[in-house]
């Protein structure tokens, strides 16, 4: 990979913003191939390594997940399922983390400027500076992944390493991964990859191997090559066709216009009023001064 | 009485005085339309509507984002938006029951919901026989009360959202918005009769009285209910 600059596609919460079009930069992507994964767990602590994340306290409740769910101090969570297909049973993993989704659900539902970007790369990254704490992005996020940080009230997440990918490395749970099950690289690569190992997948048995790279959030960052890629949702509950929430998108873009306009329009109706009846007082007397008690 | 009167003689203003625990009692020229009382649970509504009004703005749209310059910033009215929104829920709570006996509708006043409504708006409604509050009044008194209960629901939702299951988060975000639109719909109107339309009407709010030519044009049935008059 170049150098990537971090000129901002969009901003949360903006009305003005976009790229300058004087680059053209292409979009990057980490693809996951779940059927060479081996739930090693070498992504976790590479990512918890480099983004100096606190280890965060696990319990020991008889699998092999080390969380339950994505935390502000663990962004990359392998999670485990196990499915009964054919009579046999199929161990499967697949890697949790933010999808870096092209239309990102937390960046639309976010009311503070600035405080989610989607970078000209297409990295999706939480800026803490800007960060009130509301928890709308975990609202307006389909797969689950902001996540609140209690002591200092700020959402956090994967930033797919912008740090490291913004200098030409690869992020650091590419470069700890032992089987080669993760890649990196722009989107259009990442893609064509993916498709090789489906094809590959399908004429070894699984015919239904699919890349998932779900629409309804425009395409994401993050690639999945799924073995049973008609069953998203054997993956540990992966969402089969995931978008923004119905109930964000109406809010913003229906609701906000036409509460805009009627507020507007009650100021205006109030004036229009006022010129076309006029006052209601007393005839015939200036009450609020004739009448007042004299002394 | 002139501005320029002394405080201790203003002390002596016989309609203030008796405004402090008294009203629905003719002062000379003057009616008490609002203790002392009902005006403190009025304005302490009105106060905590606008600070939850100003520090929610800007987080509902950028459009009004400079409103949190007010404040100090987006991050303090996350939760000045949050507290204040609570001290409005209470303080509605209060003046709720503190009128909600002067508030029962005739069938008369039902019928406000309708063309009776725009009638008054035109200025052409009869209104010989309206009492204390016109039926209007007591609309808006029910729409400020249901009003502030969705307020309240969906807020604690809002202030709290990683606690609720994600359909309650995106529908307290609906009802959130629609309550506010609407009452903010009502206020603006709210405050426009009671300033620039209808002259006189403000003073019950501040001095708590209003003329006897005033009571006598909105409110005939509680003029004569006061006076005695016929």
């Amino acid at each position: 990979m170049s150098v990537q600059n971090l000129e901002i596609a969009r901003s949360s919460a903006s009305l003005i913003g976009g790229l300058s079009g004087i680059r053209s930069l292409p979009t990057v992507s980490k693809l996951i191939d779940t059927s060479t994964c081996i739930g090693c767990k070498a992504c976790e602590v590479a990512c918890q390594e480099w983004n100096d994340l606190k280890s965060v306290a696990t319990v020991n409740d008889g699998d092999y997940q080390t969380l339950k769910q994505l935390d502000a101090q663990f962004w990359n969570l392998i999670r485990f399922d196990e499915r009964e297909v054919d009579g046999g049973l199929k161990w499967l993993m697949r890697k949790d983390q933010c999808m870096h989704c092209a239309e990102p659900g937390c960046l639309e539902a976010c009311p503070a400027p600035g405080a989610i970007v989607q970078y000209a790369n297409g990295i999706v990254d939480v800026n803490p500076e800007q960060c009130i704490g509301c928890g709308y992005c975990e609202t307006g996020c389909p797969f689950d992944v902001p996540k609140f940080h209690a002591s200092t009230g700020k959402m956090a997440k994967c930033t797919l390493c912008v740090d490291r990918v913004s200098v030409g490395l690869e992020p650091a749970c590419i470069k700890a991964c032992p089987t080669g099950c993760l890649h990196f690289g722009t989107k259009e690569d990442m893609i064509s990859l993916g498709n090789g190992r489906v094809e590959q997948l399908k004429q070894n048995g699984f015919p239904t191997a699919a890349l998932y790279d779900p629409k309804g959030v425009g395409g994401t960052g993050v690639l999945t090559v799924l073995a049973f890629g008609d069953h998203p949702e054997w993956y540990a509950a992966l969402p089969r066709d995931p978008h923004v929430p119905l109930g964000v998108r109406f809010w913003k873009n229906i609701l906000r216009p036409i509460g805009l306009i009627a507020i507007a329009g009650a100021v205006v109706g109030a004036f229009g009023h006022y010129f076309n009846f006029g006052k209601k007082e007393v005839k015939g007397a200036a009450d609020a001064e004739t009448n007042l008690p004299q002394g | 009485m002139s501005a320029t009167t002394p405080l201790r003689d203003r002390a002596m203003d016989a309609a203030v005085v008796m405004g402090r625990d008294r009203e629905n009692v003719a002062v000379g020229n003057e009616i008490v339309r609002h203790r002392l009382a009902s005006r403190l649970i009025h304005w302490s509504v009105a106060v905590t509507f606008f600070a939850s009004l100003f520090s929610g703005l800007p987080i509902w749209t950028p459009i009004f984002g400079w409103m949190a310059t007010l404040f100090g910033g987006l991050s303090v009215c996350r939760w000045l938006h949050a507290w204040a929104g609570l001290a409005f829920t209470v303080a509605s709570l209060v003046m709720f029951f503190h009128w909600v006996g002067e508030m029962v509708m005739t069938a008369d006043e039902k019928s406000w919901i309708g063309p009776k409504l725009f009638e008054y708006l035109r200025y052409q409604g009869d209104e010989s026989q309206v009492g204390k509050y016109n039926g209007g009044q007591k609309i808006f008194f029910y729409t400020a009360g249901l009003g502030a209960l969705g307020l309240l629901v969906s807020g604690v939702v809002l202030w709290f959202p990683l606690r609720f299951p994600q359909i309650v988060r995106e529908l307290a975000i609906l009802l959130h918005d629609v309550t506010f639109i609407l009452f903010v719909v009502s206020i603006v109107f709210h405050i426009y009769l009671a300033t620039a339309a209808e002259p006189g009407t403000f003073g019950a709010m501040t001095r708590g009285t209003v003329t006897r030519a005033w009571a006598k044009l909105h409110h005939a049935r509680w003029y004569r209910d006061v006076t005695g008059e016929k």
